[in-house]
């Protein structure tokens, strides 16, 4: 776990001396390379961290997972909105597509949240913002592994 | 079974929690070895929290 190589399972990479520089060029990438790593990437939204484990990046898979679980679980304890698809302006919009990033933790998270939010105190304020936070950090770190699986230094 | 889970933090414990799970989360992605990723980690921390209580100071000023 200490030293974390990219790229190590889904896609193996050579080392840089043996890259012609065509081979650093995106747009030549075999097709199914590309769907592999859009699929890691879809992977590491819908669960944190499993775009890294699905390339054996354990320290990183492990990481996402604590800290975005973390930080819905504190979210939710400290009674934080977290946005339905019914909200209403333009905030609610962009609260749902930054709650929405967490992938399943979303659905955790509202089914962890039986009292409903509470905004008026600064707990819940607090809440809110972990929340969208976490789902923000988990799309960084979904297209983190995205790039990883291209080959991308990472 | 759905636990109902209830938290009573106060505004430091709070950003301290935020910056901290941030810092390993930032740590984790950004570097590959343990000790690099350590240095990352509390440098973020001492950061995220100098900033965050020096903006709080800048407001208090305004803050009545």
């Amino acid at each position: 776990m200490a030293d974390e190589s990219t790229g190590g399972g889904a896609t193996p990479q050579p080392a840089p001396s043996e890259l012609a520089p065509t081979e650093h060029a995106p747009s030549e990438l075999p097709q199914r390379g590309e769907a592999l790593a859009f699929a890691i990437g879809v992977a590491g939204w819908l669960v944190p961290g499993l775009g890294h484990a699905l390339q054996k990046m354990w320290g990183r898979a492990l990481g996402c997972f604590l800290t975005v679980g973390a930080l819905v679980f504190l979210g939710v304890g400290m009674r934080g909105n977290v946005f339905s698809s019914e909200g209403g302006d333009a905030f609610g919009i962009l609260g749902y597509v930054a709650d929405l990033g967490t992938g399943s933790f979303y659905f955790a998270a509202r089914a962890l949240e039986t009292q409903g939010s509470d905004v008026a105190h600064a707990e819940g304020d607090y809440g809110t913002r972990f929340l969208a936070a976490a789902g923000v950090l988990n799309l960084l770190a979904a297209l983190h592994a995205y790039e990883a699986a291209r080959g991308r230094k990472a | 079974m759905i636990l109902a889970i209830a938290f009573t933090l106060s505004h430091f414990q709070s950003m301290t929690l935020f910056a901290l799970l941030i810092s390993v989360a930032f740590g984790f992605l950004s570097r590959r070895r343990t000790n690099e990723r350590v240095k990352y980690i509390i440098w973020s921390l001492f950061l995220f929290l100098l900033i965050g209580v020096g903006i709080g100071w800048a407001m208090y000023p305004f803050s009545r």
